[in-house]
């Protein structure tokens, strides 16, 4: 209980200094702060697929780039709302993480790993081959932000950066509270039964293949949504985004901040994004002081960042409760 | 009787060479505590892994409760009621003693899909974790971590996670191997009371021939994947083959035997 009460203040707090952001700092703050809550998104939903259900992908960039794409055509040929456009990102990502899924789960470990990064690379291709379509390696560009309107009345625009903050705001704080509900659930728990444990989980009575199937297409609605968010962002949506190095960011980002918390991949968001804009203000090879930091924490500190602040933690407080 | 809770139909499985089960027709009765022994490598634990669905079946047919299941995946025969334990300890290590029996209570009553609800809420779950801590004896581990157990918690709470399943038909795996006796008598007498109850039909594997005796009414002897002798202990006790395979205590029959 004691525990739960201090998470939420903590989190009521983070939340409170969220909104005030776009009103201390500068305009490229404020961007960076909108970028690390999209990569925050992505992350968290990732990490109940990796560090709750034990399953590593390496192709959820694709489901990112159903995101956007899904976003953007809804954008250029049915309608400009944002609300809509990202409901249509979303439901692409869900439907090729069906197909996806519904193929990978057969397998696990290293074939399941290699198998979605296949998958990923198939999207990647025929995003970047089907010119006619997607606009290949230029992406599909001129993805408009027209106000959010609700109820037909209420009119909100969302065109200017500190605007569309408010709009990354709310559905960062959605996917984190999700993702928390999510971790607490029965299901939750079920999966990490299943990654403690997969043969002993099915005596359990548990159907273990539908539940990896529902995680993963669950992870990739995550990644729908922060696909589908940086499209509106970036008013345009990349083949890069499937790539595979791309799918690979939050799995570093996860490991970074730790596996096992909720916090772990949104700390780990915010190091990523904030190191990568540090470190290449010094030199373009930023993946190499990047990768000597991963080095560190999984030599190291194997619970990442959140895994090894909350076991010192611990430790401060241990002798006082005894 | 009436109807038997599951029959087996030459149920055969072979690993290369090696017959592990051979036309094996078998009928477990409801509430007939039913042990089964042999010497190592006669099969027993191929069975239990034939029935439970661990392993395929190559042929032959398994029925239970009349309705053929040899093809069922293993969570629909739990769900139907067949449940194990395993010889080796097989739980969820990282996770703590409650719920470790939490979550085969959650996927019986169907409450495992729930995404949004916390846990914390499911109070029927919760008090019916904690009863079968209780039949267990492991109520004042329920936080810790199954990682953090002695070797003989650690067999309880095996047996707590398969009887969390609520089975009708439970295979235990050699249960009490590398207990210390005090924690084995407690642990057998909570499956003579649990068999009382008769909710749950046990089938036991156990190598402590006084064990055997002592608990069951039924047992099944088998060898080289056959059964050798199947009946009541003493009418076990007083086969002549049986004696010459197994009992007696002198280890060097049983070796005569193979050789021949």
């Amino acid at each position: 209980m004691k525990a739960e009460t201090r998470n939420a203040c903590a989190a009521a707090a983070v939340l409170l200094a969220l909104c005030a952001v776009p009103f201390l700092v500068g305009k490229f703050t404020t961007y960076l702060a909108m970028r690390i809550m999209l990569l925050g998104i992505f992350a968290v939903g990732y990490n109940l697929l990796l560090g709750q259900a034990g399953l590593l992908s390496f192709g959820h960039g694709a489901f990112y780039a159903a995101g956007a794409y899904g976003l953007g055509f809804f954008g250029l040929h049915v309608s400009g709302n944002p609300l809509l456009g990202v409901a249509a990102g979303v439901a692409a990502a869900v439907l090729l993480a069906v197909l996806v899924g519904t193929l990978c789960v057969r397998h696990t470990e290293i074939y399941f790993a290699m198998l979605t990064l296949a998958c990923g690379m198939m999207v990647f291709s025929l995003i970047w081959n089907a010119r006619e379509i997607t606009g290949g390696d230029d992406g599909l560009i001129g993805i408009m932000r027209a106000p959010v309107s609700l109820f037909g009345g209420i009119s909100i625009p969302i065109g200017k950066d500190g605007q569309f903050y408010f709009f990354v705001l709310f559905f960062f704080t959605l996917s984190v509270w999700a993702a928390h509900r999510i971790r607490q659930s029965p299901f939750g728990l079920a999966l990490a039964g299943i990654r403690e444990n997969a043969r002993r989980s099915e005596f359990a009575g548990v159907p273990v293949r539908r539940y990896r199937l529902a995680v993963f297409v669950l992870s990739g609605t995550f990644a729908g949504l922060a696909g589908s968010l940086e499209a509106l962002l970036e008013s345009n949506a990349r083949p890069f985004m499937a790539h595979w190095t791309h799918s690979a960011e939050p799995v570093l980002v996860s490991l970074l901040g730790g596996l096992s918390s909720l916090a772990g991949p949104l700390v780990g968001s915010a190091i990523f994004v904030a190191m990568r804009e540090i470190i290449q203000r010094f030199t373009e090879n930023w993946m190499l002081g990047f990768g000597i930091v991963l080095l560190v924490i999984i030599m190291g500190f194997r619970g990442g960042v959140m895994g090894t602040l909350s076991a010192l933690f611990r430790k401060a407080t241990a002798p006082g409760e005894r | 009787m009436g109807e038997p809770l599951l029959t087996t139909e030459k149920l055969s499985n072979h690993f290369g060479m090696v017959c592990t089960a051979r036309d094996l027709d078998l009928r477990f009765e409801r509430g007939v505590l039913t042990s089964l022994i042999g010497p190592n490598g006669a099969g027993k634990s191929t069975l239990i892994n034939l029935l439970t669905g661990h392993l395929p079946v190559q042929a032959g047919k398994i029925r239970f409760q009349g309705r053929e299941i040899t093809r069922l995946p293993i969570h629909r025969r739990v769900r139907l009621g067949i449940c194990r334990s395993f010889q080796i300890v097989n739980v969820f290590p990282e996770l703590t003693v409650a719920q470790n029996v939490m979550i085969p209570v959650l996927a019986r009553t169907g409450r495992a899909w729930n995404p949004i609800r916390s846990l914390s809420r499911e109070t029927a779950v919760e008090r019916e974790t904690e009863a079968f801590l209780g039949k267990v004896g492991l109520l004042g581990e329920r936080d810790t971590p199954a990682t953090a157990l002695s070797h003989g918690d650690l067999r309880l709470l095996e047996v707590g996670v398969a009887l969390a399943a609520a089975p009708t038909l439970l295979f235990l795996d050699e249960p009490t191997a590398g207990m210390n006796p005090v924690e084995r008598v407690r642990l057998l007498d909570n499956i003579r009371q649990l068999a009382r109850e008769g909710r749950t039909t046990f089938v036991v594997v156990e190598h402590d021939m006084d064990v055997v005796f002592s608990l069951s009414e039924r047992i099944i002897v088998l060898h080289r994947g056959e059964i050798l002798c199947d009946g009541t202990p003493e009418s076990v006790r007083a086969d002549a083959k049986v004696r010459e395979v197994y009992l007696g205590d002198d280890v060097s029959d049983l070796f005569r035997y193979r050789e021949e």
